[in-house]
């Protein structure tokens, strides 16, 4: 299935390319528009961009509404909505030391990318390595 | 004696960003959580009619993210990109946003001054400062000396 999202991924874009792939639709193929474009590609499912079905709900981040929309039960998962929630979103509180640096990695990769394309595989390993680490650590 | 005829370079303008939106005034929760964000972004409000912030890609993305919260809300919402014309000055718009900022980094260095600090509260703090820190305070250096001089023990 294609998928859809605005050029120059993030920290929340990176992150649902990874919860795609792994527990959504692992032959997902994605796609990048300029931010603003009024036409989608057809039959391609957008995601993270404001509007859409599959994007920021009452102040969460996408990666948090992907695990609403495709009930995707567990805690580690969850442990990480509420990470990248406070890297890529205004809240009032913090108290996850990783938010920051995870943003700024995420920016970081894609700055150092090509493209799109490359940042949202390289953005895997980070992901794949975060969710390894917070599945070790006692919850 | 001569007068030069030629006016004074022009400061440097800003690319701003301005947020005009409309919530409902009840329920109140909505329009509460809205001008919180606003405020926690370190936006500023110009003439209780639009709210300002510098263009970078971190405002624009919060921008976008916040009007369409508004709308989801039922509200309405508009992010400009904005520019003051050849010209005027927008020297005292940069100071609301570098006042309180400055402000605030006034009031941590003083309260490293205390004798009992709370230090993680305070560097805490300064990372919230620190992001609403558009203008590059070099307040901003001192503080983080403080923090890591404070942290030390050292407290000569």
């Amino acid at each position: 299935m294609k998928w859809v999202t605005w050029e120059n991924v993030a920290v929340d874009r990176m992150a649902c390319a990874w919860l795609i792939r792994r527990s959504i639709d692992p032959k997902a193929e994605f796609l990048f528009i300029t931010p603003g474009a009024q036409t989608l590609p057809k039959g391609a499912e957008p995601f993270d961009i404001p509007g859409a079905r599959l994007s920021h709900r009452r102040g969460h981040c996408t990666f948090d509404t992907l695990l609403r929309e495709y009930s995707l039960k567990d805690p580690i998962l969850e442990r990480l909505a509420d990470i990248i929630d406070e890297a890529d979103t205004v809240q009032e509180v913090a108290v996850e030391p990783i938010a920051p640096g995870l943003d700024i990695i995420c920016r970081g990769l894609r700055l150092t990318s090509p493209d799109d394309q490359t940042a949202l595989e390289r953005g895997q390993l980070v992901y794949e390595a975060l969710y390894a680490q917070l599945a070790a650590e006692p919850a | 004696m001569v007068t030069s005829r030629t006016r004074p370079p022009a400061a440097p303008q800003h690319n701003w960003l301005l947020l005009l939106y409309k919530v409902s005034p009840r329920p109140t929760a909505g329009r509460v959580y809205v001008w919180r964000k606003l405020k926690r972004l370190g936006a500023v409000l110009l003439h209780d009619a639009v709210w300002v912030l510098p263009d970078t890609p971190r405002t624009r993305e919060h921008f976008q993210w916040l009007a369409a919260e508004i709308v989801e809300m039922g509200g309405e919402a508009l992010v400009w990109e904005s520019r003051l014309v050849p010209g005027a000055s927008d020297d005292a718009l940069v100071r609301q946003f570098v006042e309180p900022t400055e402000a605030a980094y006034r009031s941590l260095l003083k309260g490293l001054k205390q004798k009992e600090v709370d230090l993680a509260g305070l560097s805490q703090q300064y990372q919230q400062v620190k992001q609403r820190d558009y203008f590059q305070s070099g307040l901003r250096a001192q503080v983080r000396e403080a923090l890591i001089s404070a942290r030390g023990g050292a407290g000569e």
